[in-house]
């Protein structure tokens, strides 16, 4: 029996941090920002998050400054992709260059000054009570089967849940998301109206920063005990993934994330059964492919259904 | 703006950007040094400088050390490969990211040939080569077809395909081809003769495979300015629109790129492995696609100026693990100073002041030589 209530549990959980993410993917993407650092972002806002919340005794300050250090990441990448005009891309990749070898640079340097030996991670300073804590629903924890499911989640999860419908609402129903969704689909009509496209693509690149931020936060102290290099393993890329299979709306990108955090929650169980974990660790990049396909294909079978029933309305008003 | 002025412009840009990543490397260097005093720890920094800058290349006593030189010639081997992939598919606009899954695939398959393959001394270290060149390349196709056909984003699919390809590789390593008798993961040893010979006999491991290096660098910047294929990538990257309105077949030139990208990378990871090593034992991915990036932004996408980039490249990081050697500064600073020179130079709006500068005193220039010309028409008039 693989699945159980524990594999929902499991997949809600690996979901959390790719979901935040995919939101940030979402955000960029509907102002016409690319932003592919969002891996190195989580890195960074991980292992500053971890430290700091080390360092005050409080997971809170680690999951505030986590999303700090995420928008002032994002602050410069924007500084560098809007202002002195760096490929966005090549700006991402330069973050994730620093995410990657840089913070373990940081994080040697920064230990060493602080606990007087240099760290290669975090995971021996962050304890139990440092965890973001979970949640258990009143009420809803004693439904079986759903209970099990959906309560006892770290409170980030929930956040990540109710952030789809939070960032929904912000593109749909208030100006400001008007403004971005108009930046990203022609910044030149936007600028004739005046909106201002560099504030607007500013906004969007640092309520991604705070999204991937918080996902950060998510993954040192809660996924994992602490920061470890590589910890992000590539869930920024699957973000972007998501973000393209979804559409680029909230709940299709939810969506994707959630058939990621099901492809990875099947990779572990699998692998818990003795199957080689290096031959199951493959399958959400794989699955990340495959969907990548169906949705292209989806959508340009879509295009031609709509050209051609156009084709066929134009064709019987011209006969009459 | 006149050829010379524009050549002024680029050294002093570059220099700029050269100049604001060792500000930062010194600022950190200073942070991470842990001395007692004020004067002491400026003192460390000093000297962990000195190690980062001059130590690649000279002795503590202002020799020049061959070995030294020679280690960073070699390093400069798979970057110069990865280089000239990243150049050739970001000059056709293409953002695959493959390069890195790319060398490590391309060194794995040319080491199980360098294994197993019954060839002859002579023809086996060439067909390895090949061989992981072609096993790239099709890797390449994947992410190469899908863009084309399908519209898909190569650069996401090129980033999922490097996890793909460091977990099987993983796994057929661990699984069916590892060396029981060692103590880590690594594969068996390579037949002798599939070994590439070494061009100075002092350990420092630079093989020929330097050489085909540089060949490779010619032969790429005579593909792509002297052909009409390498005029199509260039010029789809330019205008794809343009391309595809003047009659070329932009879906098979964005495949092109890709699968020539790969082929690059492949070779890479090929020399590197039967170059430097006697075993295969990549277990994770080495990072030379991103530094091959990086030298292909300083390289300005351009062939030709690639092995110059890679040599600054392995340079700095021959000085940054010296360093770590020697005082307390760990040797990834070589990231944080790789992404900010990375930044700063494909900024286009960097010293943009300084440009319009140069631009508006070259009209100036000009419209006085018109003027007097005019002048001197009118006088011979008279």
């Amino acid at each position: 029996m693989i699945f159980t209530t524990d594999f929902f549990f499991s997949m809600l959980r690996i979901t959390a941090p790719i979901l935040l993410a995919t939101l940030a993917a979402v955000i960029g993407e509907k102002a016409g920002v690319s932003n592919i650092g969002l891996e190195g972002i989580m890195m960074i806002s991980a292992l500053f998050g971890s430290l700091s919340a080390y360092w005050m005794g409080s997971w809170a300050v680690g999951v505030l400054v986590a999303l700090l250090v995420g928008i002032l990441v994002s602050l410069l990448m924007g500084f560098f992709a809007f202002n002195l005009r760096t490929d966005i891309i090549l700006t991402g990749i330069a973050v994730n260059m620093i995410g990657s070898g840089g913070t373990l640079f940081l994080v040697k340097v920064i230990t060493n000054a602080t606990e007087g030996k240099a760290l290669a991670s975090t995971t021996s300073l962050i304890t139990k009570n440092l965890q973001i804590p979970s949640w258990n629903i009143p009420l809803l924890k004693d439904i079986p089967v759903v209970g099990n499911i959906l309560s006892g989640h770290c409170i980030l999860t929930y956040l990540s849940f109710l952030l789809v419908f939070l960032t929904w609402v912000l593109l749909y129903k208030t100006p400001m998301g008007l403004n971005l969704r108009s930046v990203g689909e022609n910044p030149n009509a936007a600028a004739s109206v005046g909106v201002s496209v560099l504030k607007m693509k500013y906004i969007a690149i640092c309520l991604g920063g705070a999204l991937s931020g918080l996902g950060g936060s998510f993954m040192s102290m809660y996924y994992a005990m602490g920061w470890s290099q590589d910890m992000v393993a590539g869930r920024g890329f699957i973000a972007l993934a998501a973000q393209a299979m979804g559409a680029g709306e909230p709940l299709g990108a939810m969506l994707a994330a959630l058939v990621f955090g099901f492809a990875q929650a099947l990779g572990i169980k699998v692998s818990s059964r003795g199957v080689d974990s290096n031959l199951v660790s493959p399958i959400p990049y794989l699955v990340t492919i495959l969907g990548l396909v169906v949705f292209a294909i989806v959508a340009r079978w879509r295009v031609r259904r709509q050209h051609s029933a156009a084709a066929l309305q134009e064709k019987s008003s011209a006969a009459k | 703006m006149n050829k010379r002025r524009s050549l002024i412009f680029s050294v002093v840009r570059g220099a700029a950007a050269i100049a604001i990543a060792l500000i930062v490397a010194t600022l950190l260097i200073f942070a991470s040094t842990n001395g007692a005093g004020l004067s002491e720890r400026i003192a460390d920094t000093v000297g962990s400088l000195r190690q980062l800058l001059v130590g690649p290349v000279f002795r503590n006593n202002g020799t020049i050390s061959t070995k030294n030189l020679c280690d960073v010639l070699a390093s400069m081997i798979p970057i110069v490969f990865t280089g000239l992939a990243t150049c050739v598919m970001f000059s056709a606009n293409q953002f695959n990211l493959g390069a890195e899954g790319g060398i490590m695939l391309g060194a794995f398959v040319t080491a199980m040939v360098a294994i197993y393959a019954p060839l002859p001394a002579g023809i086996l270290p060439v067909v390895a080569v090949l061989v992981g060149a072609a096993a790239v390349a099709a890797m390449m196709l994947i992410p190469a077809v899908l863009k084309a056909k399908l519209g898909v984003s190569e650069m996401v699919n090129s980033l999922m395909l490097n996890y793909v390809v460091m977990y099987l590789i993983k796994y057929l390593m661990n699984t069916f081809l590892a060396d029981k008798s060692k103590g880590q993961v690594q594969s068996y040893t390579f037949q002798d003769k599939a070994l590439l010979p070494q061009l100075v006999d002092n350990g420092s491991k630079l093989s020929w495979g330097f050489v085909v290096a540089i060949a490779f660098v010619v032969l790429t910047a005579l593909f792509m300015y002297r052909t009409r294929w390498g005029y199509a990538i260039r010029m789809i990257g330019i205008n794809q629109d343009f391309a595809m309105y003047s009659g070329m077949k932009v879906a098979g030139i964005v495949i092109l790129s890709q699968v020539l990208g790969g082929m690059l990378a492949g070779m890479g990871g090929g020399l590197e492995m039967l170059g430097r090593y006697s075993a295969y034992d990549w277990m994770s991915l080495p990072g030379y696609g991103w530094t091959g990036i990086t030298v292909a932004i300083l390289a300005g996408n351009n062939p030709a100026f690639v092995p110059l980039a890679a040599f600054f490249m392995a340079y700095l990081d021959k000085g940054c693990s010296l360093m770590s050697t020697y005082a307390n500064v760990p040797s990834q600073l070589i990231d944080i100073i790789q992404a900010v020179i990375f930044l700063f130079f494909a900024a286009e709006q960097f010293l943009a002041r300084y440009r319009q500068k140069l631009v508006v005193r070259s009209a100036e220039e000009e419209l006085k030589e018109k003027e007097a010309q005019a002048a001197a028409a009118e006088g011979s008039v008279k």
